[in-house]
């Protein structure tokens, strides 16, 4: 079993959420990144078995949706926005620093340390702000190679002076609730 | 995930319109303090007009003053809303769903986050008199999965609505029981399309359905389904408290009322602004976002979206008008306006828009499959400086193979417009590139082509 019982009650309860048990396949696979950071194929197998759906059926809807992993990310990973209105406001100029500063060369490589990646996205619906990326379940707007330099910094200390599970609450607790800039 | 989140905003996201003026009918409490929250929300006449709705009206009363508003659909097709109503079937028994189209990916396109964020209870409110307008119980918001402190927020204000009892069996004492659910989307354009949108709800790849079954008829699983955007069911309070023809007065002809338009790129004062249709694009981008930086000419503008066939300078005299728009070759889509100025070539902004729906494709529908894909290899070509006259022949012919309803959805059309709008209106910079190697803009470092000056 790749899945923690924590999680398992979790997706059995969203079962009962929906009209068709179907629904919960991506609600489930949630769950499923959130703890194991990317989607493996044994866990895949183990949400269609809670859900009595076809494993194939499972991977189709993974494959299909840019928000699953089905591959390792670093630990810290920025979405960044590169569509129109944030290319035009410099998009192009703050991946290349991205890339620069974490050590890699293309997006979705992660940095050698395993703390970083980068993924440029599609347009984030915040348009107004660019160019912004969304970082740790919040947005980061009007992007500067300086800010950019402050968030790899804080995430190196708070990986390096504390475990795991410490680093990661500050960041999906406070950050969360508030934009960044 | 209740009470214990404090979601807040800051001054700085108030980008755009907030506070009274006479065409604020959405924004005017934008920038209120605490205005997520239902208490204050209500101290501002919030749910007034659902407790009316529920008290003094019958569903055939809301349908007639959102048919007299002339309101029409602010997700992109611009259908009116009071027609998309009368589709769904009266006697069927069973459930039936309200669907909230909260799936704001349009490129260039913000303004529904900006109203969630600031109002989360506008929205819910509007939910709720849609559900009883249409006999449904429950209404289901399709939000995108990157939108967090939207999501977070609509949680809190849904938590506020149950403990009040205005979600639930009895709301303001009436026996007509309300709810409203949370489906969080994960990353794809094509669910703003509505039948995708369902198939995603489902649990299913978003690939468009065929049509008939029109949603209306069988939607949300297989029940009747009423989609709405955000927007839309946004101004259902107002509309109520005020009535249909008091809304009518704003507008022009057949597009009445405000909307909000998301004004992006590059401009001074980017920000979601809510304006009087009819009023013009030049007053949108240079009075009300300011202009380009010092020094630089607005080159062109995508009016609604990346989907809507760009304009340039020239016609900044355009209006708003949905119909006008229409007239022109464009549409006012989603209300995302993209300003692009003189610094920046026309043939890099495609390639990048083609891109965009290249990897959106859901890949049911062979023209957009492969037509997409094969444009953004013919755009890369020429921006690698290894064009000929053959590449513009190529998006000519693909441009057009794309369009004209040969696949189930608008997807592939919008590719098409991109390349057929910036090739009517900037051909000079695409023969520049393709053909000499050269960047007319000078934005893109490319190759001149050996002779080409000769």
């Amino acid at each position: 079993m790749t899945l923690s019982n924590h999680a398992i009650e979790e997706i059995k309860a969203l079962s009962q959420r929906f009209p068709e048990i179907r629904s919960a396949v991506a609600p489930a696979l949630d769950i499923v990144q959130e703890e194991l950071g990317y989607l493996t194929p044994e866990a895949m197998s183990e949400v269609a078995g809670l859900l009595q759906v076809d494993p194939g059926y499972v991977e189709g809807v993974a494959t299909f949706y840019t928000l699953f992993h089905l591959e390792p990310i670093g630990k810290h990973h920025f979405y960044v926005c590169t569509n129109l209105s944030c290319m035009l406001r410099g998009a192009e100029e703050i991946c290349e620093h991205i890339r620069h500063r974490i050590g890699v060369s293309r997006e979705r490589e992660v940095s050698p340390d395993g703390l970083f990646s980068y993924e440029e996205v599609e347009c984030l619906g915040a348009c107004e702000f660019a160019p912004m990326m969304r970082y740790a379940h919040a947005y980061h707007y009007e992007l500067t190679p300086e800010k950019i330099d402050a968030l790899i910094e804080a995430a190196r200390s708070s990986s390096s002076t504390s475990g795991r599970a410490a680093a990661e609450e500050p960041e999906s607790q406070e950050a969360e609730q508030r934009h960044v800039r | 995930m209740s009470g214990e989140r404090e979601v807040s905003l800051l001054p700085e996201d108030l980008r755009g319109s907030h506070g009274p003026a006479r065409h604020h009918l959405l924004t005017s409490l934008f920038g209120t303090p605490d205005l997520h929250r239902l208490a204050v929300y209500r101290e501002h006449d919030g749910y007034r007009a659902l407790e009316k709705a529920l008290k003094e009206m019958t569903p055939d009363q809301i349908h007639a003053e959102v048919k007299a508003s002339g309101l029409r659909g602010r997700g992109g097709a611009g259908f009116p809303t009071g027609t998309k109503w009368s589709f769904i079937p009266k006697d069927v028994p069973g459930p039936r769903y309200v669907v909230v189209n909260f799936d704001e990916a349009e490129p260039g396109t913000c303004k529904d986050r900006y109203l969630v964020e600031h109002s989360p209870h506008l929205l819910l409110e509007g939910a709720c008199i849609a559900q009883y307008a249409i006999g449904s119980h429950q209404a289901w918001i399709y939000i995108r999965g990157e939108y967090d402190r939207p999501y977070h927020m609509l949680i809190e204000a849904i938590e506020e609505l149950r403990q009040a009892g205005i979600l639930g069996p009895c709301p303001f004492g009436v026996d007509y029981p309300l709810d409203v659910q949370l489906y969080r989307g994960h990353g794809a354009y094509i669910c703003g399309e509505e039948t995708a949108l369902l198939e995603s709800l489902e649990g299913k790849r978003a690939q468009p359905r065929s049509r008939p079954p029109f949603p209306a008829v069988k939607g949300a699983w297989g029940r009747p389904t009423l989609l709405n955007n955000v927007e839309t069911l946004a101004n259902l309070p107002w509309i109520l408290r005020h009535g249909g023809a008091e809304y009518a007065k704003f507008g022009v002809e057949r597009s009445r009322g405000t909307r909000l338009l998301s004004v992006s790129g590059n401009v001074q004062r980017p920000g979601v602004y809510e304006v009087e249709l009819g009023v013009s694009f030049r007053h949108v981008i240079m009075e009300l976002a300011g202009g380009p930086p010092p020094g630089r000419r607005v080159k062109a503008f995508w009016p609604g979206g990346s989907s809507a066939p760009v304009l340039p300078e020239s016609m900044l005299d355009v209006s708003t008008d949905l119909d006008e728009l229409a007239r022109v070759g464009s549409m006012g889509g989603s209300g995302g306006v993209i300003v692009m100025d003189d610094s920046h070539c026309v043939v890099k902004a495609a390639r990048r828009l083609i891109r965009f729906y290249a990897h959106e494709s859901c890949g049911k529908c062979t023209p957009c499959r492969v037509g997409t894909n094969w444009a953004e290899r013919t755009f890369e070509r020429i921006l690698q400086g290894k064009g000929t006259i053959a590449d513009l022949q190529i998006l000519d012919h693909v441009q057009e193979a794309l369009q004209n309803g040969r696949c189930l959805c608008g997807l592939g059309d919008s590719a098409g417009w991109v390349i057929m709008s910036t090739m009517k209106h900037f051909r000079e910079e695409y023969e520049a590139h393709a053909l000499r190697g050269e960047c007319l803009a000078g934005e893109c470092q490319v190759q001149q082509k050996v002779g080409a000056h000769a």
